[in-house]
């Protein structure tokens, strides 16, 4: 049962996914529609090829058959010549001693040979000279009228031999006969003398090696002497009896060979051969119906084994083809979901043609590989946030925003009312570059105000400690730059560099542009960091109490992020001589 | 593997289709047997008619099977041959009846089991048959009549020497030589005689005959046995000279009175063509072919002079090897 289930669901599956135009119809059709084609072609030339051998083998077949036949009939009709000259040899004149030779040898003669019906001599005038032993002479036979007589009597010396006949020389005895007569003329002491020798077959030896010959079913050889008399034909009776037409004047006409002619209807092969010098003809004929029932048979077989050939194809190419596309059709049904968005497709099986699992393995490396950048993005956009948030949170740091305020505070009360104004300004402008409202990207030329503005106010509050310079060049200003990348350098600087010498501290901003990259630098004649520090500088959260917490790496992640790995920041800093720092990024214009 | 197991399972499965509908494939036609039943085997008559069936046999490629009971008088045997017949459901079946009432039922039956039945020579009295082949008795009567005109005059005495009072044949032949004579004023029929196709009582009748009315210019017999047993009784009565015999069929003991002269001439039927066209038109009847009701296979006038041109020969003599 649950085979049953199975396999009518995979029946299903088979003639559902039978569409056309679809893979697996173009597979089957043009499969099918090949090899059904090869195959009657095949089928054609096969039949045509065979049919036309049958038909040529038919006819020489016949031939042969008709050969020995023949051979055999002629070798007969040599043995009757043989008797007529054996007469001839020892007629002698027909004395009395030679009658009586002559009369022995007949004895023996019609003793052996069964076929011989009789043996009989008359004079030239119908006197009969010399009878077959023990048979009576019939008183009412008039020699001279019957055929075998005057033909033999007209014709001197030829062999002469009468078609079927019945024979009435002796009484009693109605022998149906092939008769062979002969005229001879023998010179004698004082004239010529004639005889007529008659030499009487009975029939059964012609009939026996003409009934033996089978052509076909319903073939048959027949005779026929030289004036159209049937010697033998199987169906002699019937054609007497007028039920049956035989084409004998077209035969008799008819050099040796072979034709084709129609008799009642039916279609005939003809084959003609002289039967030696008896002036006879053998003809065979075969029924050209019974070759072609052969082909008919051979023709439906042929049909058969075709139907059932193309049958299987059709089947055989529908599994084929529904084998190789079901894997492309799963993928299709994968991507169709990949498509609409859902990209949690589980892995495909790896089966199938080889072609169809590299297929699909690509498919599930390519979907792996969108996950995983998915996954990366959705990382990265969380990352970049948050590093963000991190600086931003880094401009209103507290203690800064303390400090500054204090700064300005005392101002006042010392009535430094011009610092407090210019603090106040730069702190002013602080904030609303770091916020930007809101943008990410602002011009090289804000950032640098930015960084000025912060300098300004970290200038006050440490009462000149350091001096700064500022290189921007005018046509840099305008590109675009993720902000708030110099101000955590800056602040670094100070506090890290500048904060920790005694003397006077100097920060020199640069902006430059190599090739495609914009270089920011910032350098300081600070503390200086010292080489395994400076390993460690991107990786290590910073700790320093001053710092605002985000420092170095935050900027260097926030710049590989928006930018690409090959951007960031890099440093380089001798102890006791000063730091630079150097900011990348690519060129973009606004 | 159950994958190749299931593969397996549909090629075997096509082949097993295969080879069913190969099997079906039209081969060789079926043989097709047809059993020619007839009155009497081992007769010369009836060996002609063997002689006709053959022919037909290897022409169209059929099956002849031929059998008939040792006695024309075993009717009870005949019955039971075409019984036998319809239980071998041979495809036709060739019969000559010895009786025209008593086979009548199994030959029907044999037409209700769908076989078949064509009658040769001697028919039934059934109109359930395909077809009667043979002699037109009353125009073989008729021939009869004329040739005797035509050879002895037609001022004539004749008696008839019929064979079985009252049979279908016999009655048949009468009525043929009484029309044809009855056109002509001056024969005399003096009178009918039957011999119940028993040579002895033939021979008796006609010395009886010859013994009643001294005139008597010929006899006209029916069948052989009337015939040859009418020719003994003239011959024993030293009477070939002055009475003619006209007789019926031609066996070699005819045959041979008539070379002599002691009778005048023959009328010959055509056993051949029975047989050939009885099994032919068996296998037109198997073929779904209708046959004639009557086909008459004609007769042959046969006297001392064209007894022996070929046409004739073969009727007269038949080819037995």
């Amino acid at each position: 049962m649950k085979k049953d289930v199975r396999l009518k669901k995979k029946l299903n599956n088979v003639s559902n996914s039978f569409r056309f135009g679809s893979i697996q119809s173009v597979i089957t059709l043009s499969f099918a529609a090949l090899i059904t084609i090869a195959m009657i072609m095949i089928g054609i030339a096969f039949f045509s090829t065979f049919s036309e051998n049958a038909k040529n083998s038919a006819t020489e077949s016949t031939t042969q058959i008709m050969n020995q036949a023949n051979l055999n009939l002629e070798f007969y009709l040599d043995s009757m010549v043989d008797i007529a000259d054996m007469i001839e040899n020892n007629i002698e004149g027909f004395t009395a001693g030679s009658t009586e030779k002559l009369a022995q040898i007949l004895n023996i003669t019609l003793e052996i040979r069964e076929d011989i019906e009789s043996i009989t001599i008359f004079s030239d005038t119908g006197a009969l000279l010399l009878a077959s032993p023990g048979y009576k002479f019939d008183a009412n036979l008039v020699a001279a009228g019957q055929a075998w007589f005057t033909y033999a009597a007209a014709n001197p010396f030829e062999y002469i031999f009468q078609p079927p006949h019945v024979q009435r020389i002796y009484e009693g005895r109605r022998p149906w006969v092939v008769t062979l007569s002969r005229g001879i003329t023998i010179e004698y002491p004082g004239g010529f003398r004639s005889y007529i020798s008659v030499v009487d077959m009975n029939f059964s030896i012609i009939e026996e090696v003409c009934s033996q010959v089978e052509l076909g079913r319903r073939g048959y050889i027949y005779i026929v002497d030289g004036e159209g008399q049937i010697i033998y034909h199987p169906q002699q009776q019937i054609i007497y009896a007028g039920l049956k037409d035989e084409n004998i004047q077209k035969a008799l006409f008819s050099e040796t060979g072979s034709y084709l002619e129609k008799l009642n209807g039916e279609s005939r092969s003809t084959v003609i051969m002289d039967v030696g010098t008896s002036g006879w003809k053998m003809v065979g004929v075969s029924y050209v119906d019974e070759i072609i029932q052969n082909r008919r048979n051979l023709s439906n077989i042929v049909i058969v084994i075709l139907l059932f050939g193309i049958a299987f194809i059709i089947v055989a190419s529908i599994f084929i083809s529904y084998k190789i596309s079901q894997p492309i059709k799963r993928l299709e049904h994968q991507m169709n979901r990949v498509e609409r968005g859902d990209f949690n497709v589980e892995n495909l099986e790896v089966k199938g043609e080889d072609e169809v699992k590299k297929l699909t393995r690509s498919f599930n490396l390519m979907i792996a590989r969108i996950r995983q950048l998915m996954t990366q993005i959705i990382a990265e956009q969380e990352a970049k946030r948050n590093y963000e948030l991190k600086a931003l949170q880094a401009q209103i740091n507290p203690h800064f925003l303390y400090n500054t305020l204090d700064s300005i505070i005392w101002m006042n009360e010392n009535k430094n009312h011009e610092g407090v104004s210019a603090m106040t300004a730069a702190l002013a402008k602080l904030f609303r570059i770091s916020l930007s409202r809101g943008k990410e990207i602002i011009s090289v030329s804000d950032e640098i105000e930015h960084a000025v503005s912060y300098l300004a106010i970290q200038k006050m509050r440490y009462k000149n400690k350091f001096e700064f310079t500022i290189d921007l060049p005018v046509e840099l200003s305008g590109y675009s730059t993720l902000k708030l990348i110099i101000q955590p350098i800056i602040e670094n600087a100070i506090y890290h560099g500048i904060n920790k010498i005694p003397d006077k501290g100097l920060i020199d901003i640069k902006v430059e542009k190599e090739g495609q990259i914009l270089v920011y630098s910032v350098a300081d004649n600070g503390y200086g960091i010292s080489g395994d520090r400076l390993e460690t500088i991107f990786t290590s959260e910073s700790t320093s109490k001053h710092s605002s917490g985000v420092g170095l790496k935050n900027v260097n992640e926030r710049i590989k992020l928006y930018y690409g790995d090959e951007y960031g920041i890099s440093i380089e800093s001798e102890a006791e001589v000063g730091t630079t720092v150097f900011i990348r990024i690519p060129i973009t214009e606004e | 593997m159950k994958k190749i197991i299931k593969y397996i399972i549909i090629i075997l499965m096509l082949a097993v289709l295969t080879s069913c509908v190969s099997s079906t494939v039209p081969g060789q036609g079926e043989d097709i047997n047809i059993k020619v039943i007839v009155k009497k085997q081992n007769h010369e008559f009836w060996a002609v008619v063997e002689m006709g069936t053959e022919a037909a046999g290897r022409e169209f490629g059929v099956n002849v099977d031929y059998i008939g009971p040792t006695s024309e008088e075993d009717i009870e045997g005949q019955i039971r041959m075409v019984e036998a017949a319809i239980e071998d459901k041979v495809d036709a079946i060739v019969l000559a009846a010895i009786d025209y009432e008593r086979l009548v039922p199994a030959a029907e039956k044999a037409k209700e089991a769908g076989i078949p039945v064509v009658i040769i020579d001697s028919n039934i009295n059934s109109d359930k048959m395909n077809g009667f082949v043979g002699t037109d008795n009353v125009e073989a009567g008729r021939v009869l009549g004329e040739a005797m005109v035509e050879a002895i005059g037609m001022n004539i005495d004749i008696v008839i020497v019929s064979f079985v009072k009252g049979a279908s044949s016999s009655n048949k032949r009468e009525t043929g030589v009484l029309e044809a004579v009855g056109r002509y004023p001056d024969i005399n029929v003096l009178d009918v005689l039957y011999c119940n196709s028993e040579e002895a009582i033939a021979k008796q009748l006609t010395i009886d005959a010859l013994n009643k009315y001294p005139d008597i210019d010929a006899f006209v017999c029916l069948n052989a046995y009337a015939t040859v047993g009418t020719a003994r009784g003239i011959i024993e009565m030293e009477k070939t000279s002055e009475i003619k015999i006209i007789g019926f069929d031609s066996t070699p003991e005819e045959i041979e009175y008539l070379e002599s002269g002691s009778i005048e001439l023959l009328v010959v039927q055509n056993p051949f063509s029975m047989g050939y066209l009885g099994v032919k038109y068996a296998i037109d009847a198997i073929n779904g072919i209708s046959m004639p009701k009557n086909v008459s296979t004609g007769t042959v006038v046969i006297n001392k002079n064209n007894m022996y041109l070929p046409e004739n020969q073969k009727l007269v003599f038949p080819f037995i090897n």
